[in-house]
C-alpha cells in the first residue's frame, strides 16, 4: 500500500475525529438554522468527497 | 481542474463546518448557574437555557426547577458569565427573589465587565429562614423564584423550601384555616 494512501486515511480520519469533537462540544449551542447549515455540508461533504474517489478510480 | 474540484467542495463544506461550529457554537457570551443548597452543587449551564427556550412549554421559558432546600439552609448561588467574544462586554447584574408575581427581596445590583475571552463572576447567599413568611406552618412547603437579570437576558430558577419533617413540639400552635361551606 503506498504510503500516500495512509497518510490520506490517517487525514480523512483525524479531520472527521476533529469535527466530531466539535460536534459533540458545540452543537448544543448551535442555533435551528445553522444545526440545519452544519447537517447540509456534512451530507454535501460525504456526497463530494464519495464524487472525488469515484472520479480518482476508486 | 475538475478532477479536483470535488475535492475543493469537500474541503469547503469541512472548513465551513469548522467556522459554523466556533462562531455560532463557541463564540459569545455564555452563563452558567451554581447553586449548592445543603451538601448538595447543582450547575445549571449555559445549553440547558437554550434549550428550556425552544423545547418548553408555553410560559415556561428559561425556569428552572432545582431541588428542595431546607428551611434552616442558606442557599449558595455563583453566577458565571463567559465571555468569548473579541470585544468586552458590559452589563448590568440583577437578582431578585419573587413569589407569586411579587418581589420579595432584592439580593444584589452590580455591573459586571468582562474582557475579552475572559470570566467574570457574582456570589450571593439566600437565606431560606429569612424568606419564609411568619404565619407559614412547618409542615407547610414553599416555593420562590430567583430571577437574575444580565441585561436583557432573564434566568428564572424556582426554589422549593421543604416542609419539616417532624415539627418541633411547641405551645404556638398553628392557625387553622377556615373552611368556607360549600354551596348550595
Amino acid at each position: 500500500m503506498k504510503l500516500e494512501y495512509v497518510l490520506f486515511g490517517f487525514g480523512i480520519l483525524f479531520s472527521l475525529a476533529g469535527v466530531g469533537y466539535l460536534a459533540v462540544e458545540y452543537v448544543k449551542y448551535l442555533s435551528e438554522v445553522w444545526k440545519l447549515v452544519a447537517l447540509l455540508l456534512t451530507v454535501g461533504m460525504f456526497a463530494c468527497l464519495s464524487k472525488y474517489f469515484e472520479d480518482i478510480g476508486w | 481542474m475538475r478532477r479536483n474540484l470535488f475535492l475543493y467542495l469537500t474541503l469547503a463544506c469541512f472548513f465551513g463546518l469548522i467556522v459554523i461550529f466556533i462562531v455560532d457554537g463557541y463564540m459569545g457570551v455564555y452563563d452558567t448557574v451554581y447553586v449548592t443548597s445543603g451538601e448538595r452543587p447543582e450547575k445549571i449551564e449555559a445549553d440547558f437555557w437554550l434549550r428550556q427556550g425552544r423545547a418548553a412549554p408555553a410560559g415556561m421559558e428559561n425556569s428552572y426547577y432545582i431541588s428542595s432546600a431546607d428551611r434552616d439552609e442558606k442557599v449558595f448561588f455563583r453566577y458565571e458569565v463567559a465571555n468569548r467574544r473579541f470585544s468586552g462586554y458590559t452589563a448590568d447584574i440583577e437578582v431578585a427573589v419573587w413569589h407569586n408575581q411579587e418581589k420579595v427581596h432584592d439580593v444584589i445590583s452590580q455591573p459586571i465587565s468582562i474582557e475579552a475571552f475572559d470570566e467574570g463572576q457574582a456570589e450571593w447567599v439566600i437565606d431560606a429562614t429569612e424568606l419564609l413568611p411568619e404565619a407559614l406552618p412547618p409542615e407547610q412547603s414553599y416555593e420562590y423564584t430567583v430571577i437574575i437579570k444580565r441585561g436583557e437576558i432573564e434566568r428564572k430558577i424556582i426554589m422549593r423550601i421543604n416542609q419539616r419533617a417532624y415539627p418541633p413540639e411547641s405551645p404556638i400552635r398553628p392557625v387553622p384555616v377556615p373552611v368556607p361551606p360549600p354551596p348550595r
